[in-house]
Formats: C-alpha cells, structure tokens, sequence
C-alpha cells in the first residue's frame, strides 16, 4: 500500500514534530509513505469564509496531487472532514470533478481512524509515564464519528492512564476564523475547556487537531498553568521525540 | 425588509464583548446551561422507554415538516376552510407593520383597553406590544420569564426562558419594586414563592382583560385547531378567559394532521425542556359554542409571512421545519457564552444566526453567519434535522458573491490562496513565517502580543514552534 501522508498548514507552521511522528506511527504499519511534493493547503480557510471560488481552486490543486495514492492520511479531523464531506459536494454539479471528488473523499482519513478502523494494526506500544485527558475535537467527531479510535489506541500505551474530563465533546471554541474575529467569545469558550481539563486532573491533555490545541495550550498558559502538557495524539502515540 | 431597522444584529461584535464581560449574566448562563443540556439527555434517553429510537424519530418529524412545506399552500387552505367552519376568522400578514394594525383594529372594534398575552415570538417581530401601548391598550405578558422581562422593559433572551439571562437577585429586585414591597433575600428554594407571587398579580390581569393574544406551536389543517403547548397554564387562562381570542403565526406552522401533530409532540418538549409531555397541551377549536363554560367568543387568527414565503424553495427553506424547541441554542457554546441579547433580534442563537439575516435582510446582520465556531453541537440536536451550520456557511457564501465581506478579509484570503496555489512560494512563506513566529516568541515558546491576530492574544498566549517548518526539515532530513 502507498499513502500519503498530508501535513496540515498549522503542523508545517506550528508544530513539525506532529508531522513527524504521524510519519513513524504510519511507517511502521509496514505501508510505503510519501509526502507528496507541493502540497499546501486543502482550502478550509477559504471555504469556511464562504469563499466559494478560492476554496474550489484548492481542492482541484490537493486533489491532483493526491490522487495517486491508495489512501491519504492526516492528523487532523477537521482537514480530513474537507476533504471527506466538503470537497464532494464542492463538486457536487462539476461532472468531471465530482466522481474524483467521492473517490478520494473515500480514501482519506483522519489519522487515529485509519490506524484503528483501517488498519486495524496492533502497533508497538510506546511508554508514557501519567495520566491524559482526550478532548473530542468537533469536525472529527461530529463529521467523521472520530471517538472510540483514539481511545482504543491511547489505551495501548504502557503506563498510560485516561481521566475522562467532563464535557469531552464541547467545543474549545477554536473555531479557526472564529477565534481571531470574536477573541473575546473564543476565550471565554476555552476557559471552561481549560475548567475542564483542570477537573480531569490529568498530566497531559491530547487531541487530534492542532488548532484545538494551540487554542487550549495558549489559555491555559495564559491562566498560568505551566504543568498540564497539551499534545498531539500522534505525539503521544508515536513515542515523542523529534523526527 | 420592515424589521431591519430595529434589528441590532449590526451591533453584535461589540455586545459580544460586553456580554462576556458582564459578570452577573455569565453567572446566569453559566448555572443555566448544564440544566438545559442535562435535561434535554434525559429527555431523549426516555424515548427508549417507549421502544423510540431519537434518530428514527427525528427523521420521521423531518419528513413530516418537509412534506407540510412542500405544499404549504394547500394546507393553509384546508386550515384557513376548516378554521372558518368552527366560527373561527382567518386573516393574513404580509409582515409585522399589518399584524400590529390587524390586531390593534380587531382590539379597537371591540373596545379594549388590556390584552393578556402568552408568549407569541411573532408579536415579538411585529413590535406589537409597542403598537399595542401606542392606541392606548396595555398589554400584559403572562408567561412568567416574559412577565419578568416586560417588567424590566426589556426582550427575551432565550425563546423557551425568555428570562434566563437573570439572575435570582435580579429578580427579586424587580419584583420588590414593581409589587411594591420591601426586598428580600432570595435562593432558588424560593422560586416557587416568587412565582406564586406573581401568579397573584397576574390572576388580577386574567380576570380583568378582554383579549388575549397567544402565538401556537402548530395549526392543525384537519381542524382547523391551533396548539399550545405551555408549562404554565397561563396558556390556557390567555385563550379561553377573554372574549376575544387572537393567534398569530408564521404560515410554516402548519400540519396537515391530529397525528402528525402527535408525532412532533413527541420531539418538541423533549428538545425543548426534557420533559416527555408539556404540563399543558392545549388544541384550540373554534370558538365558544352553545352550553360551553368557557372560550372565547371570537377566535382570530393571524397568519403572517413576514419573509418565510421566500425561503420557500430557495437554499434554505429547511430553516423553516424549524419548531422553536431552543435545543441548539441550549447546545451552543456561544450562546452561552453571551445570552441572547448579543444577537439583536427576537430569535438568537445558531437558529437566529440563520433566521435574522434571512428576515431582516443579510446586509443587516454581517456578523451572526460566523458567529459560531462550527462545531455543530446546534445541528446534531435539532430535532428535525436542521443543517445550521451549512445553512450559516450559504449566508456566508452569499455575502461573498455580493461583495458584502470587508475588503481586508477578502484580500487576505485571496492573498493566502495565491500563495498557497504555488508551493514553492508558500514553502517560502512558511519558512519567513516560523522564523518570524519565533523571533516574536524570543526565546520563551509563546507570543504574548501579536499584532496581526490581537484578539487571539488578547485573552491567549500564541506557542510557536522552533522555527523551522515541517517541508524544511523533512527535506534536509531526506537528503543525505
Ligand atoms: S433550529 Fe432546530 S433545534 Fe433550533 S429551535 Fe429550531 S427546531 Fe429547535
């Protein structure tokens, strides 16, 4: 099997060792991974603004470029919910694009569910000494049904314990756009996020999208919590470490 | 496009931040929101009990509101033909302006000086208490949140607790002053006691008024009946006491059946309050008849448009199945982050973020399609299946392709997908950018302030990585 691994424009920008450790963990399924080259990003700025046109000329770029491969893998649930349910119905009256549009929509997935529903791997359980809360990212959850995934998985680390935190579902008011127009209403969201994760009484507090954990990590460090780790799953899962 | 001019929805940004500001009122929200949310999982879970599945049933509620739309006019027909047939009179409003004329006539023919009223979100879109007061009739909300805020003179916040933004202190207060007597220290073991005390006040009103004005939750076309469903029993004082009886309504509540009704009956108060029936469901028929103890002697309705014919067949006309249960409202994390007030129109929350621009005009209310954070938390309770957040994201789209978005966001969007259709100019950008991003950071992994997203980092510290793009480093770690 070759996939592709997709790297989101907030991992290149914010935080390269998520892309890294996606990297291991997809490795080490045995598949042939490729960063396909001139890969940028897959429109969701544009499109969640209501851009239609711009959004459309995106898709059409990242679709040609990962096309080729068996499957398309991402740590993200909210790019991956782009490219599964948006792009099909960017093209939805576009009969050219359209059946490209279903056919990759298929192969793509979120990074956690490709592990656990696709390829089902038992992968080698790295260590991790504490206890984690997982916070349930809206697009993967409510878009892509991404819940049961990266528990079974986390549950595989040695040492590992999982403190659910109430509330795990709620949104930390990211909301991309919506944190830098309405700051004010994003931060009083993420404080009860942060009132949360503090009830969980957890070391760390893992997710699956990056903009949900720049946004919870920047609250809390403002509230002065310089303890609670904030990391991806694939961090967690892959070992740590820089690639 | 009548009611524009007294929207507030232009004001959003700026209430936002004052309602988050606003200690007293998160206190309000915050205690309110786990009781709706909470209750309405209690609500859903109880279905199984009566062997339902929600989803199961949810779609069957759909399909029963798309079928009513499909050919709305046949059923307000058959509704406005069977009405008439009890002795009831159907009359129609373009928009608020006539609904307030219509109802002020009907109240001057039968010289009137006080009209009861429960809670109709209609005669909130009409501003039919203004013109009520304006010809010289008082009008008197019985409904106890709304009582509350027509004593404070102001407007609901919620559509179900039109008073949830108050807090118990608050209240109190109110009362104390307007019932005339000395103010008192209050805890929520006191809420009967305080509703108790208004009940009295209001018994005064029932008893003395000669109209009442109620809204319905649904026209039954089969009979010509309209249904309320209220907790209070207010309801049922508002339209049978007095001799007249006016309902006003959108044309979209109309069902065709008794069972149809029955089968939404089953989702409303659920979604609404948790509860499996509403303590009150009233079926009002005609008026009253030879022999009958109560009801009034003359039943108007008022079927009003007010802009809902034209989302019929148009992007959005899903938004009208809605049933004005408040679920995504109770289920949104930025409503509760600011009540109702911030959304400057009569129906707030994910539902009025779709429903203002549409009826008020989207030039009107820029912000409320992206005042949410697309979580779709709105969307996975409604109880018939609404998509809000795809419904907000077409308004977005139409603000765009009518050049309605502010030029800078426009730019910057443009800008960002320019470059990013060019990866090697965008790996470029990316390398400038993280290298900024940590000069920003000196040293420390966070940005405090930072100028080009000032309200992120108004309330939040930006980490940034160590400088160096995720392309870069794989590049060089791929070349030997
Ligand atoms: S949009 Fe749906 S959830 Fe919101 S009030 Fe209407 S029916 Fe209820």
């Amino acid at each position: 099997m070759r996939l592709a691994l997709y790297v989101t424009c907030l991992v290149d920008l914010m935080r390269p060792s998520v892309g890294f450790a996606a990297l291991r963990l997809l490795e080490a399924t045995g598949a042939e991974v490729v960063v396909p080259e001139g890969q940028t990003c897959c429109g969701q700025p544009a499109w969640s603004a209501g851009n239609r046109p711009l959004a459309v000329a995106l898709a059409k770029k990242a679709m040609a470029e990962l096309e080729a491969y068996d499957a398309v893998v991402i740590p993200s649930g909210s790019c991956a919910d782009q490219i599964r349910n948006v792009y099909p119905q960017l093209f939805a009256d576009d009969p050219h694009w359209a059946g490209r549009a279903r056919v990759l929509a298929e192969r793509t997935h979120e990074l956690t569910s490709f592990l656990a529903d696709v390829m089902k791997s038992d992968f080698a359980a790295p260590d991790f000494a504490g206890s984690v809360t997982y916070h349930d990212a809206c697009k993967g959850l409510r878009g892509l049904g991404i819940k049961h995934q990266p528990r079974e998985l986390l549950l595989k680390v040695r040492g590992l314990s999982l403190k659910e935190m109430p509330d795990c579902e709620e949104c930390c008011g990211f909301g991309g756009a919506f944190s830098v127009k309405f700051g004010e209403v994003s931060t009083q969201i993420v404080d009860r996020k942060c009132d949360a994760i503090a009830a969980a009484g957890a070391d760390a507090v893992v997710g699956g999208d990056l903009g949900c954990l720049i946004n919870i990590e920047g609250r809390m460090r403002r509230r002065g919590n310089e303890t609670t780790r904030v990391l991806h799953i694939a961090e967690v899962l892959a070992g740590g470490g820089e690639g | 496009m009548l009611a524009a001019g007294r929207s507030q929805a232009m004001h959003f940004h700026a209430r936002a931040g004052e309602k988050v500001r606003n200690a007293v009122l998160q206190r309000a929200l915050q205690k309110a929101k786990p009781l709706f949310v909470g209750k309405r999982a209690k609500g859903i879970a109880s279905l199984a009990e009566d062997g339902l599945d929600f989803e199961m049933l949810r779609s069957t509620g759909k399909n029963i509101r798309n079928r009513n739309l499909a050919d709305l006019d046949v059923w307000l027909d058959i509704f406005e033909e069977r009405a008439t047939a009890t002795g009831a009179e159907v009359l129609w409003a373009r928009d608020g302006a006539e609904v307030s004329r219509l109802v002020v006539d009907i109240a001057r023919r039968h010289g009137v000086s006080k009209a009861v009223k429960s809670k109709s979100m209609l005669s909130e879109e009409a501003h039919l208490n203004e013109a009520l007061a304006a010809a010289g009739i008082r009008p008197v909300e019985t409904d106890l949140g709304e009582y509350i805020v027509q004593l404070a003179g102001e407007t609901p916040s919620h559509i179900i607790a039109p008073a949830v933004h108050k807090t118990i202190g608050e209240i109190e207060a109110l009362f104390a002053t307007e019932h005339g007597r000395p103010l008192e220290t209050r805890t929520s073991a006191d809420i009967p006691a305080m509703a108790q005390e208004a009940r009295a006040v209001l018994r005064q009103h029932f008893l003395s008024a000669e109209i009442g004005i109620s809204g319905a939750n649904f026209l039954i076309a089969e009979t010509g009946s309209a249904a309320l469903v209220t907790n209070e029993g207010n309801g049922r004082m508002v339209t049978t006491l007095p001799k007249v009886h006016v309902v006003i309504t959108g044309i979209e509540k109309v069902v065709p059946t008794l069972e149809d009704f029955a089968t939404l009956m089953r989702l409303l108060p659920r979604s609404a309050t948790g509860q499996s029936i509403s303590n009150y469901v009233s079926l009002l028929t005609g008026t009253k008849r030879e022999g009958d103890h109560d009801g009034p002697e003359k039943t108007v309705f008022i079927l009003v448009d007010n802009g809902r014919a034209n989302l019929l067949g148009s992007d959005y006309q899903d938004m009208l199945r809605c049933i004005r249960c408040g679920a995504c409202m109770n289920h949104c994390p930025v409503y509760f982050s600011l009540g109702g007030h911030a959304y400057g129109w009569v129906y707030p929350g994910p539902m009025g973020s779709v429903l203002t621009p549409l009826y008020t005009g989207i030039e009107n209310a820029l912000d409320l399609p992206h005042a949410s954070t697309g979580c779709n938390q709105c969307g996975a309770v409604c109880p018939v299946d609404i998509p809000l957040p795809a419904l907000m994201h077409r308004l977005r789209e139409e603000q765009n392709e009518r050049g309605l978005r502010p030029w800078s966001e426009r730019l910057a969007l443009k800008a960002w997908a320019w470059v990013a259709g060019r990866p090697a100019l965008y790996r470029w950008f990316a390398r400038r950018a993280a290298r900024y991003l940590n000069w920003l950071a000196d040293g420390s992994g966070r940005i405090r302030i930072f100028g080009l997203a000032p309200e992120w980092t108004a309330g939040r510290d930006l980490p940034v990585s160590s400088g160096r793009t995720f392309h870069e480093l794989y590049s060089a770690r791929k070349k030997p």
